[in-house]
Parts: structure tokens; sequence; C-alpha cells
């Protein structure tokens, strides 16, 4: 089979749409552990529970979809509160508990869900009809739609972390605990903020995946994973990094794909996060 | 008093780092904690601000008991902490670090205004407002971090070893920026090696040795007394 250049921008452009979601749960991944310090082993579910609160709200209900996904990303920053509140802080410090509950919570969130919905295929609606073409190739409007939501996401959170009272303050302990505390603020406030809307972007990323691909209560675990991949990539802490990790990450597996087939798509990036930790384990963007 | 450390003990694993240490700071005074290295300074800062937790005593500030108080809630009293080692936020600018710095500050046009006020006594700190803090020297680093507190508006300041790793004519610096934070009414107390720029700037003084306090009085007297001249002053 000939690969065309048709073919090649419009893996480009699905790549860049699968980034946008990656980038929106790995914001979450890598400020909670900037900040807290831990890796919230259940974010990959907090992403699942947002596309099925979308699906819960839009598709059984007949909610509008745009309407569905601010819900829900209301009702997983409260979740995100909770989960702060009642599991996390009370755990402060023990690393191996932050471990073991959070990798116990995500399995007890996938299965909840499983059980909670029917059987069957569960997709989302599209988030915007149509297609247009460009450079020759068809894209489908909601890709788009789905990059673009997600750069503006993550503009705001930068601007929010650069500009704001709280967002410099959030940046400030995670550069330096001891010395942010010793400013008045409060550790708790922190961590449940960042908790808080590190779910609400999460939730974001499942109800954008969730209208590319099929719902399933463990598509957590992959979105987990890609998270990962790109706070490696892109370097701890870092939102510069996170967007052009997860950009690259997501364009490098859908070109590896369409080359090399799926399953070289899922593992060269893995290959990638080797040869970045062994040869610039700051990532792109990290400081050391 | 504006500080009482009251038979203060602190602990270690099982090892006793403070024990019976007693100090009192009154309001619009300097004093100083001298003593070699693992005497206990330090320790006596951070248990102040509630870092480290205390195995007995009672910490009383302006007429409160703060022993037992999160850290946050004791700043938010008036005490700010100078910690050693400087802990600024690295990759943050000069101008954000002192921002910062005032959290705490409800009202906007205050901050403003002490940030002016602060950039009128560190005039480098102005300069170099849009740098990153990892990038500033040694002596502007710990300018910064003092800087830092002061926008806080604090009644005590509690430094650490602010002439660490500093060059001579920088200490000479850190002493005259001392005395200037004293004459704008705020408390100090100051942990140091470098006994000469303490007992420069301090008008009481307590010697520290392995946990316990060994000697105490008016800076003059200390002087004067043995003690202090074979151990701290090689005379």
């Amino acid at each position: 089979m000939d690969i065309t250049g048709q073919d090649v921008a419009q893996s480009i452009i699905n790549g860049l749409c699968m980034g946008g979601t990656y980038i929106l749960i790995g914001l979450g991944l890598t400020l909670i552990l900037g900040i807290m310090n831990i890796l919230q082993f259940a974010h990959g579910e907090v992403y699942m529970i947002g596309a099925f609160t979308v699906y819960l709200l839009s598709v059984l209900n007949g909610v509008n979809l745009y309407v569905a996904v601010v819900i829900s990303m209301i009702t997983t920053a409260i979740l995100g509160l909770i989960l702060e509140r009642v599991l996390l802080r009370p755990l402060k410090g023990q690393f191996l508990s932050y471990v073991c509950v959070t990798t116990g919570l995500s399995l007890i969130l996938q299965t909840t869900i499983m059980l909670t919905f029917s059987k069957g295929t569960k997709q989302l609606p599209s988030l915007y009809k149509g297609s247009f073409e460009i450079a020759g190739a068809y894209v489908s409007r909601e890709r788009v739609v789905a990059i673009v939501i997600a750069l503006l996401l993550t503009l705001i959170l930068y601007t929010f972390l650069k500009r704001t009272k709280y967002g410099l303050a959030m940046t400030a302990s995670a550069q330096n605990r001891e010395g942010a505390l010793m400013q008045g603020i409060n550790p708790n406030l922190m961590s449940a903020m960042v908790v808080a809307i590190g779910s609400a972007l999460a939730a974001v990323g499942g109800a954008l995946g969730g209208s590319i691909f099929n719902l399933d209560p463990y598509m957590g675990g992959l979105a987990f994973m890609k998270g990962i991949t790109l706070i490696v990539i892109g370097g701890l802490g870092s939102i510069p990094g996170a967007v052009v990790g997860g950009l690259l990450l997501g364009v490098a597996e859908s070109l590896l794909a369409l080359f090399f087939g799926a399953q070289m798509g899922i593992i060269l990036p893995l290959v990638l996060v080797i040869a970045f930790l062994i040869f610039r384990p700051r990532g792109l963007f990290g400081h050391d | 008093m504006l500080l009482e450390i009251k038979d203060l003990a602190v602990r270690y694993g099982g090892a006793e780092v403070l024990r019976g240490v007693s100090v009192e700071v009154e309001e619009g005074s300097v004093v100083t904690l001298l003593g070699g290295n693992g005497a206990g300074k330090s320790t006596t800062l951070r248990a102040i601000t509630g870092l480290v937790p205390i195995a007995s005593g009672e910490i009383w500030f302006d007429g409160r008991r703060i022993d037992g108080l999160a850290p946050q809630k004791i700043v938010e009293l008036g005490v700010r902490h100078v910690l050693e080692g400087r802990a600024l936020f690295p990759y943050m600018t000069v101008l954000e670090n002192l921002k910062v710095g005032a959290y705490l500050q409800k009202d906007r046009g205050k901050t403003a205004q002490m940030l002016k006020d602060i950039f009128v006594h560190f005039p480098r700190l102005e300069e170099r407002q849009g740098q990153q803090a990892r990038t500033l020297s040694g002596g502007e680093q710990q300018m910064l971090t003092i800087a830092r507190a002061l926008v806080g508006g604090p009644r005590l300041l509690l430094l650490d070893e602010p002439s660490l790793g500093l060059a001579p004519l920088l200490i000479r610096e850190i002493s005259k920026i001392v005395r200037n934070i004293h004459e704008r009414g705020v408390t100090v107390l100051l942990v140091e090696q470098n006994t000469r720029l303490a007992l420069d700037v301090a008008d009481r003084c307590y010697v520290l040795e392995t946990g316990n306090i060994v000697a105490c009085g008016l800076t003059q007297e200390l002087i004067e007394s043995d003690l202090v001249r074979k151990a701290y002053l090689g005379a």
C-alpha cells in the first residue's frame, strides 16, 4: 500500500488532536507531582469519569454537549477536592501509602463504572460535525475543535499560574516547599487547588478523547501512560514542556502507526521515554 | 516581651537537640543566638516557626502561645523566617519572588507601596526584577530572601545565617541591612556563626552549646566576659 502525502497530513492532524487530549491529562499529573510530590495513579480514572459524566448527561439525558462538558469539569473538580481531603491529606509524606491508595482507587473507580453502565459500544457525539479540506487532506472539524480547546485551556492555566496571586503561590510551592510555607502559604490549600484544577482538565481530556474513541471503563490506564510519557519528554513541572511533549507524542504515535503499523505506534514512544530518561532526564523544558 | 521561649526541648529521633532553652526577645531589639555548628541555633528558629515539632516547653509570641500552630498561621501572626540556604523560588523572577512574599497582604495598593519601599532600600533588586532568582549572585540572593521577608511586613524577623557563603565586603553590607531593619522598628532574632557580625548588631546575646544556653546577657557584657572572648572571638 502506498502512503500518500495526504495520508501523512491526515495523520499529523490526528496526532495533534490526540496530543491535545494527552496535554490535558499530563498537565494535571505534572502539577500534582510538582506541588504534592506524588504520582496520582488514579488520574487516568479521573479522565475516564470525566468522559462518562459527559456521556451520562449528553447521550442518556439529552443535555447540550458543551454544557455537559462544563458540568463534568465542575463535578470532577469536586471529586478531586474530596479525593485530596479524604485520601491524600491524611497520608501526607507517606510515599508508599500514596501509591497503594491511588492505585487501589483506580481499580475501584474502574469497577464502579463498569458495573454502573450497561455493556455495549458507547461514544460521545461529535463536538462539531463536518469536515474540511486542508492541503488535500480531509480534516474533521471536531479534531480541530479538540486541539483548539486543549490549547486554550492550557493558555488559561498558564496565565493563571503566571499572573494571579494563587497561581504564583502554586508555582512557588512547587519550587521550594519550605520557602513557600514561610510566606504564609497554606500547603493544604495548594494541594486542594492543584488536584481540583488537574482533575477538571483531565475531565475535558476525557470528553475530547471520548468523542474520538469509544468509551470504556479502562480507557484511563492508557491515558495515564501517555500523561507520564509526555511529562518525561517535556520535563517535569513545565507547562510549555507539557504542550510540546503532548503534541510531539501524539504526532509521533500517529506517524509511526502510519508507517509501521498500530503496534509500533504504541511501542516506539515508550522507547523514546527510555532514551530521554537515559540521555536527558530533565526533558526538553524541565529544570534539574 | 514580643517573643518568649520557655524551657524548650526538641528531639530528632531519640537524640535531644535542644533542652531547657529559654530565650526572651523584647520588642524593638536585636537579639542574637551564637554557637558552633550543631549547637541547635537553627533548630531553635525552626521550632519558633513550627517547622520542627517540639518535645516540651512553650513558645509565646505577642501574648499568644504559638507552639503547635501550623507554620503558615505563625507567619500570619507577623513572624518571618529567613531560612538557612535562602529557600528562594529559583525559576521565578525577582519580582515574582517578592510578590509571593506579599501573599498574605490582601490590599493590592499596600503591596505596591511595600514593593516600592523595598526597591528604595535594595536598588540592586529593582535593576534585576525581571531576572530569575537563580541567576543572581550569592549576595543578591541573600538580599532577595531578606527583602521577600520584609515585604510581608513582619513584626519579628528570624534570620538564619545571613552571612553564610558571602565575601567579607558583603557581610558588612548584611550588617548594615540588619541595622536598617531594626531602625524600621522590626524586631530581629539573628542566628550567626560569624560572631563579629552578630555582636556588631545585637543588643542582647545568647550562647548555645550542644542544645543548652550557656550564657546570656547584654552584648557588651558578654564581649567582656572570658567565655565569649575565648570561644568565639579567639582572643
